[in-house]
């Protein structure tokens, strides 16, 4: 299931610890990095590159909030929820989020662009509210901000 | 004000290029300690320096470092650049802006200590300070301060970035380690899990916090007797109802007060209500703690705590319920799971709490919040669950007012952005 | 030994070092309550349920963790630790559901009896429980209900550290944590789920077979030992209302530990079964008819006392009592033959005194388990080779699929790999355990007699003093590693392995069913002569070396002594009246052989079903032609619907007695129920037949039996095992020749599976699924080669026979290789001809995969 560039990264990663099972965390977000998920299969392969108990990977990977044992869309927004976000207004820029999308939290928009999740504290407290599209982080949030962000981000769609 | 240090490059252009850090004095400390000291003489500098953990459980750094056996065959330096106590942000703004620090203060310690392998565990959401630490550690190895035989000694020491895949409780010192080690993220018993004594892969480790280990260059290349002249300094996050939210450095023991003018003071010019003084681990404190010195022992002494130095400013337009629910849902979802008092008791706490906002409170509930806040007092497996009893006994002492307001019908019913998961607790009605 | 000094409640008591605060509380008679801990593995601290006072310590502390120090001063009912307690299990209970009523797990459930101890008596929590879906079944035999699991993890830590299987596994985190099978796994059913059920402090993890048929309280229950594989492991047997309900494992810590595999657990229905024959038959007109007891054994005695001696023989003791087989034994050497053989499924019988098939103790009987020193349990005296496995330092599988024939040997031998032992494996498939095994050996079938006679000239090249061995100077390691198609240093490193002191052989039903089972067997002795170690021959069932020592071998007397020891035929004839004849007599095989030219007239069978098992259906069909038949048995075996004969008797449940393991360890089975109406012990069938022949075998007790066997046998004792006298390890003269291959394409490799069907298994609830189809198993590269994807259809041409049956693409065979399981009747391999020789065969698909 994984290309053979995405096998030779894991073995790659794999060769920086001292014990295999080390690697199994960045393993699984390369493996995810390519797919947009993990599925089983991702995560048997991950397994045996490795030589770790198959059953270990899955245990693992579900422990995780940020590795995706389901599908998710092509950008996952992960928008903080903690104390300084609400303090600032991270709720109505939700409410704003969730009416532009059309979706809830957890949930995909039905043209897979965005999945909406719910983030704790981003550690970015001086730019409340944030939240993260994909890898990008965006703070000091304002329904016209994301407005423009989902734009940039989807396209210019 | 003293002038600053830790942040004193943070900001500047390129300061994460090795070239511009070199040109700024980088790497010059690491240069000494390779030509002048010993490993012990570091150690010594550290351990005068009177430095004391940043992540949170502020144990003295020296004596952490001290207590590693010289000849064991294996020992690690694992960073922890996990931060993910809510209001802290600190450690990131280091990453960011300054990361060659970081590098070069780990392989100081890895060099007063006698370790050969090092690790930073960084938080999965740090994508931009990913590719920063990448870039630098690409650049430390390229320039020869990574390495075999560094700078000509018989030094030698390795950087593996790890990132982490999104758990608070993996920012524990013992979960941590059986994250890097390809587990479930589940806190340690300790005896006999030290990680000085038995770490990862049950070897010596020194396990420390971002902004600790960029107080050593510091330290090494000034002295103890300067580091303690500035203060020592130390990095607060301020953040919430302020206008000018962001890191400020200030000297330990520095109030809330000072710090809140700093940051631009309350926002409207609005009064406080209250504040974190340590992240949302410690107990809020009120208005009239503006003026108690942010520091270990004063902190301890309210019943509080200095944690990672994050000050959350709550205005008096601040609906307290609301901020302790939040905060108990938080501690909720990280919960590992693994011991019965964190694991259900902050479900238990939250339902309670969503149904008094929700307008179906009961007085009782008051009293049986405080009967669980003492079950989970001393009884949890690690300092996570044992962080839900702070905000709920200040709740319930210090605003119980506006409790009451709810179960009395006074206050409007509320829904929380962040719900009970629907279909595992179903919220009443 | 270092010792510490606590108080704890006010007394003081003096532990090892390292003894946890728990352990010495037990030590007092103080209980405390517990829910994660479990005495197998290590302490984890998570449920919270024993906090205790400790002085001058600010926190209460958990006592499963805590190391006892000198001067410790402990409390366990100060009002804090008494509010710990009733706080934990409020926490615990606000989300269980209230099952108690309809709760398998109900009065013997470990949470029930601590809220009544020490929990609430009354709930604050008004908030709606949560609900998941109950009753899941996670297995034919497991059943899952998540509302009420209090995730202690123990079932997921028995996997991890006990089975090595990760069966159960936890998922996601916090309170959404849930235990369950994983969603990728090596899709094999796990050998040991039982256990989980039984450590399950909660009715979270339940028997589906048990589900709803007893409460604990209802049962009788009476200790017993398990008859299935042959190890022997201590159960209890639960009956209700005269029917057996369920088997849980008794604690013997020299066997099983703590610890059942599942057909241990799952395999007792078959007791209670509808089909159990009882009245007996005889064949009339060609049909059996049912007839009375007096008829039937007036008959068969007519037949054993016309015939001549040397024309009747006995097959069977691996499904009677040691007693009954003794008492088989005397009947027929008393009528003057020593044809008597209780290995009715080989055809490769060896010596009995020089191959005897069981586990060989180490010389010196001690073993000091160091767990045990923590309870203030001293040394047990005459452990057996299964205890003294906590002492080796290397374990040699040869041809042995552990975990597939001997289940909780796996984890006897777990546990010895756990502290620090090496496992090397000889094999040609992948075996299960492989993860564990620190060299695995995986070499083209029929070369493990070459490969150990290499690995013993490994040895000696290696010895700091080389002694002398012609018969391996002629042995080319380099050659045989590369027939074998392994990597010559794959073999070194093995071989260093083997000088680590003790080591302990294990071999298995691979090597020893077939054609090169001898040979194997002489190089190890080479080997085992020049790095020492113990031999354990694998084979046998039931109570299959309890009917060695009792008589049921052609080749030796009672107690394996020689046939022709002097003071031995005296003891008999003694008792016995007569002297046993002094010619060894037939083994199954040469039985079969000589009914198939005539020269053997009556055949007993008691409790053995050579027609199905034996593997050589040809020669048994041949002999049938010229047999009087006789059977004891269960049910309608295929043995009993040829027979002229059939004898309706009694299962171990239903029989006091004992049986002997593969330690060659007598231990008492006790009658848990009365069988049906009309079916009789086999003792009782012996003694009415003896009766008829003017043998009286009266006996007061099953015990008086037992103390006439210890006058031939004075070494047997109970619960101890038996010194048989083995081949002493030498340099024995080499056989290296390769095995005889017939047929064209991948080699049938018959490997055992645990979950097979059979007579009993197949009769009892959720065993049956557990063995699903037969599959063919063959590697990735063969089955592309081939055309064969994983799952479908195939068919095996072999001498002529088409066989049809799923295939299975998976690494656990070797290229070159396919494995097909023993037992199922689809697949006959003994028709086959796969014990006599390698057999090639042809495997074509006949669909395209869904």
């Amino acid at each position: 299931m994984l290309s053979e560039a995405a096998r030779q990264d894991i073995l790659r990663i794999r060769s920086r610890y001292p014990v295999a099972q080390s690697a199994l965390i960045p393993a699984l977000l390369r493996a995810q990095e390519e797919l947009g998920w993990v599925p089983p299969e991702a995560m048997a392969e991950v397994a045996s590159l490795l030589g770790v108990p198959v059953e270990t990977v899955a245990e693992v990977a579900s422990f995780y909030s940020l590795i995706f044992t389901e599908p998710v869309g092509e950008r996952v927004i992960q928008f903080c929820t903690n104390l300084s976000c609400m303090l600032n207004g991270a709720e109505e820029v939700l409410r704003h989020v969730e009416a532009r999308l059309g979706i809830r939290p957890g949930q995909t928009t039905p043209d897979g662009r965005y999945t909406l999740k719910l983030a704790e504290c981003l550690a970015a407290c001086e730019e409340a509210p944030c939240m993260i599209v994909g890898t990008e982080r965006y703070g000091n949030l304002t329904p016209q901000k994301v407005d423009r962000i989902l734009l940039d981000t989807n396209g210019g769609v | 004000m003293s002038e600053r240090v830790l942040l004193r490059y943070v900001g500047l252009p390129d300061q994460d290029d090795i070239e511009r850090y070199l040109r700024r004095g980088g790497y010059d400390a690491l240069r000494r300690a390779l030509r002048e000291l010993t490993p012990e003489q570091v150690v010594d500098l550290v351990d005068r320096s009177q430095l004391r953990g940043r992540g949170g459980a502020g144990f003295p750094t020296g004596r952490k470092w001290k207590f590693v056996p010289k000849d064991a065959p294996a020992k690690y330096l694992v960073v922890n650049a996990d931060e993910g106590e809510p209001g802290t942000f600190k450690d990131r703004t280091l990453i960011e802006g300054d990361p060659h620090r970081l590098i070069e203060g780990m392989i100081l310690t890895c060099y007063a200590v006698g370790i050969r392998h090092a690790f930073i565990y960084l938080r999965r959401e740090f994508y931009l300070g990913y590719r920063k630490l990448e870039r630098a550690i690409a650049q430390a190895y390229a320039h020869g301060f990574l390495g075999e035989q560094i700078l000509g000694t018989d030094f030698s020491c390795d950087i593996v970035l790890h990132p982490g895949a999104g758990a608070y409780i993996a920012g524990e010192e013992t979960a941590l380690l059986e994250s890097l080690e390809g587990k479930r993220a589940m806190p340690r018993l300790k005896p006999p899990y030290f990680p000085a004594v038995m770490g990862l892969y049950g070897r010596p480790t020194v396990l420390n916090n971002v902004e600790t280990i960029c107080c050593i260059p510091w330290i090494v290349q000034y002295g103890p007797e300067w580091w303690l002249a500035q203060g020592p300094p130390q990095l607060y996050s301020v953040s919430g109802h302020v206008a000018r939210p962001g890191v400020v450095e200030a000297p330990l023991g520095t109030t809330a007060r000072e710090l809140i003018e700093r940051a631009g003071g309350v926002r409207g010019g609005r009064r406080v209500k209250a504040f974190y003084p340590g992240g949302t681990s410690s107990r809020p404190l009120t208005a009239e703690h503006l003026d108690v010195p942010l520091a270990h022992e004063p902190l301890a002494q309210l019943g509080s705590m200095l944690g990672s130095a994050a000050v959350i400013v709550m205005d008096e337009t601040t609906d307290m319920v609301k901020v302790i629910a939040r905060v108990c849902e938080f501690y909720r979802d990280e919960s590992c799971g693994k011991c019965t008092p964190c694991r259900e008791g902050t479900v238990w706490v939250t339902q309670i709490l969503d149904r008094i906002l929700q307008g179906r409170g009961r007085m009782e509930d008051l009293d049986l919040l405080e009967s669980i806040a003492k079950n989970m007092t001393g009884t949890c497996f690690c300092p996570l669950g044992e962080s839900v009893p702070p905000s709920l006994r200040a709740g319930l002492e210090d605003f119980r007012d506006e409790f009451v307001a709810y179960i009395r019908g006074a206050r409007t019913p509320v829904e929380m952005p962040v719900r009970i998961q629907e279909g595992v607790l179903a919220p009443g009605g | 030994m270092e010792t510490v000094t606590l108080t704890i409640d006010g007394r003081t008591v003096t532990v090892p070092k390292g003894t946890t605060v728990l352990h010495a509380a037990e030590r007092l008679g103080v209980e405390i309550p517990v829910f994660c801990y479990h005495e197998r593995m290590p302490p984890l601290g998570a449920c919270r349920m024993c906090f205790v006072r400790v002085e001058k310590v600010p926190r209460l502390q958990t006592a499963c963790t805590l190391e006892a120090q000198d001067g410790m001063v402990v409390w366990t009912e100060t009002p804090d630790v008494v509010e710990a307690r009733r706080a934990i299990l409020e926490f615990l209970l606000i989300n269980h559901p209230l099952d108690c009523p309809i709760c398998d797990k109900g009065g013997e459930c470990p949470l029930q009896d601590n809220t009544f101890k020490y929990g609430p008596g009354v709930s604050r929590f008004v908030e709606p429980k949560r609900h998941f879906p109950k009753a899941v079944p996670l297995s034919p035999v497991l059943t899952l209900d998540r509302e009420r699991c209090i995730l202690c993890w123990r079932c997921v830590r028995f996997g991890e550290v006990i089975a090595g299987d990760h069966a159960l596994k936890g998922h996601e985190r916090g309170f959404l944590t849930h235990i369950d099978t994983p969603p990728i796994s090596m899709e094999r059913p796990s050998k040991f789920i039982g256990n989980t059920i039984a450590i399950c402090p909660v009715g979270a993890l339940t028997s589906g077979v048990y589900r709803f048929r007893a409460r604990p309280w209802d049962n009788r229950t009476v200790p017993s030992v398990c008859t299935h594989c042959g190890l022997g492991c201590a159960t209890w047997i639960d009956v209700r209302g005269g029917e057996v309900v369920r088997v849980r494992a008794r604690e013997h810590r020299a066997i099983n530990d703590i610890w059942l595999c599942d057909v241990g657990f799952f395999g007792y229905d078959y007791v209670n079964h509808p089909d159990r024959l009882r009245t007996p038959h005889v064949r009339r007109g060609g049909e059996l008819v049912p007839a009375g007891w007096d008829e039937a054994l007036d008959l068969v005695a007519g037949r054993l006392q016309q015939a001549p001696p040397e024309a009747i023989g006995a097959l069977g003791g691996e499904r009677i009592t040691l007693e009954e087989a003794y008492l088989l034994s005397r009947l027929f050497r008393t009528l003057g033959t020593n044809n008597l053989e209780f290995r009715t499924d080989t055809l490769h019988p060896l010596p009995t005194r020089e191959w005897a098939w069981g586990m060989e103790p180490m010389p010196d009987g001690e073993i000091y388990d160091p767990d045990a020193r923590q309870r203030g349990l001293g040394p047990r005296p005459m452990g057996g080779a299964i205890d003294q496995l906590d002492r080796v330092r290397a374990v040699v599988l040869v041809g042995c699929d552990l975990s597939e024939e001997y289940p909780v040997l796996w984890l006897r031998t777990k546990r010895a790999l756990d502290r620090g032992a090496q496992a090397v494996v000889l094999s040609c498939k992948r075996l299960e355990i492989e993860p564990y095994c620190t060299h695995s050996v995986l070499h083209r079938y029929g070369h493990e007699h070459r490969l150990i006679a290499a690995l013993a000239r490994l040895v000696r090249d290696r010895l700091p003093t080389t002694p002398p061995a012609p018969e391996l100077d002629a042995v080319d390691v380099v050659q045989i590693a590369q027939d074998a198609g392994v990597r010559l240093e794959v073999l070194e490193r093995a071989a260093s392995c083997l000088l680590l002191q003790p080591v302990a052989f294990f071999v298995g039903r691979l090597t020893l069913e077939s054609p090169w089972a001898e040979p194997t067997l002489r190089a190890l002795n080479t080997l085992r002569a020049l790095c020492g170690g113990t031999l354990a021959l694998l084979r046998g069932r039931g109570s299959a070396v309890g009917a060695a020592i009792a008589g049921m071998a052609p080749d030796v007397l009672p107690g394996l002594r020689p046939l022709d020891d002097p003071e031995a035929r005296e003891a008999l004839r003694a008792v016995w009246g007569k002297a046993p004849p002094p010619r060894p007599g037939f083994t199954a095989v040469e039985m079969l052989q000589a009914a198939a030219s005539g020269r053997l007239v009556v055949l007993y069978v008691a409790g053995a079903d050579p027609a199905r098992d034996f593997p050589d259906r040809r020669l048994w069909e041949r002999a049938r032609e010229n047999l009087f038949l006789v059977v004891t048995d269960l049910f309608w075996s295929d043995t009993a619907r040829e027979a002229d004969v059939v004898l309706p008797a009694l299962a171990y449940a239903e029989k006091d007695g004992t049986v002997g393991n593969i330690e060659a360890r007598p231990q008492r089975i006790t009658r848990a129920r009365g069988g049906p109406e009309g079916a009789w012990a086999d003792g009782t069938i012996l003694r009415a037949l003896g009766e008829r022949l003017g043998i009286p075998m009266d006996y007061a007790t099953q015990e008086a039996i037992f103390e006439e066997l210890r006058r031939i046998a004075p070494d047997l004792v109970l619960d101890r095992p038996y010194p048989i006298p083995r081949r002493a390890p030498r340099i024995e003269p080499l056989t290296l020749d390769l095995p005889e291959a017939t047929g064209e394409g991948l080699v049938l490799v018959p490997v055992p599976q645990l979950f097979r069907p059979g007579e009993m298994t197949g009769r009892c609830r959720g065993l049956p699924e557990l063995a699903g189809q037969p599959v063919a198993t063959l590697h990735p590269e063969d089955a592309v080669q081939l055309g064969l994807p994983d799952g479908s259809l195939v068919e095996l041409e072999v001498e002529g026979a088409r066989t049809r049956l799923r295939c299975r693409v998976a690494q656990e065979a070797l290229p070159g290789h396919v494995l097909v399981p023993i037992g199922f009747r689809e697949l006959p391999l003994g028709r086959w001809g796969v014990f006599r020789r390698i057999v090639r065969v042809r495997v074509r698909a006949l669909e395209a995969v869904r």
